[in-house]
């Protein structure tokens, strides 16, 4: 008998130990823990009233929106937090803003879409981790007639119509503005160079569109700027990038770009990716195409000391922000970085979100990047998008 | 029989191998070896830099490995100490750059933080009697969430190197005019003799050996195993809290949600230096070799150009190896 109260106590303590461990909420709403065999129909027949009340809902304040984001990892959800709830406390309308724990946690992310589209809301917003594991709950979706924006990163391949529009910044040409302004600093060494040179790409993962589409952007500018100073360029690395870069594949090129994307999202596996860069002699830029890869290269620079600018300095370019980047590209360790307007983003997204509950044409909206240095990241017109 | 032990005498009766112990010789090979191996395919290796990123990237695992290597001894595990880690890091770098609290008080909170969730363990596994599989799998996901609530999710970025509160991070890798000495690497010394000793030469040390080879036996011989039984988990608790401190000076931003894993590769450690899953033996010494067989591979296999990928099926492999060789230990003495 006791033991058996014990194991009950175990199995509660471990039911609620998972639910708290299972995604932060930055809001805080009576979101339940739907059980995962809840189908969408069971659902459909119990709130049905509740359906027909939000499927044409008239300009009150009681429209709820289902934010799911790549959870709070980076300081940049914040920012774009921020932004969504500005425009939800403007609009009168309310959000229920979720994540998964980690970026790595793609199935967790599907089972909170799911538990969205469960709660009914007038419309959802999804950055899907991975652009095809959403595509089963953007169906059902689809099927409940719940509108889906997407944010930061599209889905490419969802079905026709599901997912109405994305705000996000255009992360391809994102990673060109990164090629273009790397380029200009290593140009000259390229013209020079009697040896082939290796240009570094750090990627945190092969699956997000947004992680892959900075890196791909980046690739294809590099490569086109380098053919049309009359050198031949290859890539090699990861075979996501490889086979999906307009880069031709030639072995003897001028110039080879290299990609590396870690076993797993952590800090360790990401700066020894880098090191491994640094250490090749060869090795004359690397850019990093996110906060986690960009911090990652600070942390693989403090041994070696490589990035910087002049003679044996290799070119170092980031992405987005947080302090271990801004403090990089401020003392000249980075040559700059890209950085995104999460702030636009998140007041986008709920602007679009409103729209398309409401019945009226939404259109993908572009939230725009900019590249910034020592020099010019202390400008309003700049600062405003870096976080801590 | 006495063939098998003919064969074996050799080696086993050299009162030197007696006295390190036949599985740490291997270990030493095996490390001596796989150095040699990455020196001689690739240049880039046999930089000093390469030697303080081996380092900087195993305090943190060897802080945890001679943590959990107790919870093993005594024929348990700790499973929260990955996530526990990126938990503690997380709420000690929050009272530092949100509070504005001093970086010793930030440290000192961690590593009581740990500690705190380790005696949450020991009263669980020592008192309750629950599996320590499943007791510590619950903390692991307990702080995994923890830490995110406390943080409210942000990743936290500890003080930076050069500023007035980055002193921490000098606690293990120090600048001599234009180089840096891995200083941590001394204090790891320092612990790891202080930690064999304790379990080697004190009354908890071997009362904790005792639970592991039987719990039972060491109970009716007037040991009170509860409290001895805790402690084991509270080192272990004790020694992720100093993991913490070790991450967040090698890496800086610690974000939530992270660390899960981490935790198998500092078992993985312990188990490659001989301790045995069963309970019972183990040494600290052996811990530490293991932990730096595993940040060998990770820092090496890059060097020769294996991805990523390739360093886990190999880590494995080895970690099978010395699974076994414990296997083949045991059935000899049989």
């Amino acid at each position: 008998m006791r033991k058996k109260l014990v194991s009950t106590l175990l199995s509660v303590t471990l039911v609620a130990a998972m639910l708290v461990g299972c995604g932060s909420k930055a809001e805080t709403t009576a979101e339940t823990a739907a059980p995962a065999t809840e189908t969408a129909e069971a659902a459909d027949t119990t709130e049905a009233a509740a359906e027909t009340e939000t499927a044409a809902p008239a300009a009150t304040g009681d429209m709820k929106f289902e934010i799911v984001s790549k959870g709070f990892q980076h300081q940049y959800w914040q920012a774009v937090l921020k932004g969504a709830q500005n425009k939800a406390d403007e609009l009168g309308v309310t959000i229920n803003f979720v994540g998964p724990n980690s970026e790595s946690d793609i199935a967790d992310q599907v089972q909170m879409l799911n538990n969205a589209i469960n709660a009914k809301p007038a419309a959802i917003g999804l950055a899907a981790l991975d652009t095809s594991a959403c595509l089963d709950a953007i169906q059902t979706a689809k099927d409940s007639s719940i509108p889906i924006i997407g944010f930061d990163s599209g889905v490419p391949d969802a079905p026709e119509g599901a997912v109405l529009a994305n705000c996000a910044t255009d992360n391809y040409a994102a990673g060109e503005l990164a090629a273009e302004n790397t380029y200009a600093a290593i140009k000259d060494t390229i013209a020079k160079a009697s040896a082939p040179v290796r240009i570094g790409v750090l990627g945190q993962d092969a699956t997000a569109e947004s992680i892959i589409n900075r890196g791909l952007g980046f690739i294809d500018k590099m490569g086109e700027l380098i053919k049309a100073d009359g050198k031949t360029v290859t890539v090699e690395g990861n075979d996501k990038y490889v086979n999906d870069s307009k880069c031709e594949k030639t072995s003897g090129a001028d110039v080879v770009i290299e990609v590396l994307v870690p076993a797993q999202v952590t800090s360790e596996l990401s700066s020894i990716d880098c090191q491994t860069l640094l250490n090749k002699a060869d090795t004359i830029a690397v850019y990093g195409s996110n906060q986690h890869s960009g911090e990652a290269m600070v942390t693989a620079n403090e041994n070696l000391n490589k990035f910087g600018t002049g003679e044996g300095k290799v070119v170092g370019v980031a992405f987005d922000s947080g302090a271990v980047i801004k403090a990089a590209v401020k003392d000249g360790t980075f040559l700059g970085a890209i950085t995104q307007a999460p702030v636009a983003m998140g007041e986008a997204l709920v602007q679009s979100l409103y729209d398309a509950a409401s019945g009226n044409s939404v259109a993908d909206v572009d939230t725009g990047c900019q590249w910034y240095t020592a020099d010019t990241m202390d400008s309003e017109e700049i600062a405003q998008n870096l976080y801590d | 029989m006495s063939n098998n032990k003919s064969k074996e005498s050799a080696f086993t009766n050299n009162p030197i191998v007696r006295a390190i112990g036949t599985q740490k010789i291997v270990v030493i090979i095996v490390l001596l070896v796989l150095f040699g191996f990455f020196c001689i395919m690739s240049p880039a290796f046999r930089n000093y830099s390469t030697i303080l990123s081996i380092f900087d990237y195993s305090y943190y695992i060897t802080f945890m490995a001679i943590g959990v290597t107790f919870a093993l001894i005594t024929g348990g595990v700790d499973l929260s100490i990955g996530t526990g880690m990126i938990c503690y890091g997380l709420i000690g770098g929050y009272l530092i750059t949100q509070k504005g609290m001093p970086v010793v008080v930030g440290i000192i909170v961690t590593i009581l933080v740990a500690m705190l969730i380790g005696t949450l363990n020991g009263v669980l596994v020592a008192i309750l009697n629950l599996p320590p599989f499943i007791a510590t799998l619950g903390t692991m996901m307990l702080v995994r969430g923890l830490g995110s609530i406390i943080t409210g999710g942000i990743s936290i970025t500890w003080p930076p190197a050069g500023s007035e509160q980055g002193w921490f991070r000098s606690i293990f890798k120090i600048s001599i005019g234009e180089g840096k000495f891995p200083i941590g690497f001394i204090w790891v010394i320092l612990i790891v003799v202080i930690m064999s000793l304790i379990l080697n030469k004190s009354k908890i040390g071997r009362y904790i050996i005792a639970i592991g080879s039987n719990k039972e036996a060491t109970r009716l011989s007037g040991v009170n195993v509860i409290k001895y039984h805790m402690i084991a988990y509270i080192i272990s608790g004790f020694f992720t809290g100093l993991a913490a401190v070790a991450y967040a000076a090698t890496f800086q931003a610690v974000a939530p949600g992270t660390g899960a894993g981490l935790e198998l590769d500092a078992i993985g450690g312990a188990i490659i230096g001989g301790t045995s899953m069963t309970g019972g033996s183990g040494s600290i010494v052996g811990t530490l070799l293991g932990v730096f067989i595993m940040s060998m591979l990770k820092t090496g296999l890059p060097f020769i150009g294996l991805q990523a990928n390739w360093q886990q099926i190999i880590t494995g492999l080895i970690l099978i190896g010395a699974v076994f060789m414990d296997v083949m230990k045991k059935k000899k003495k049989a």
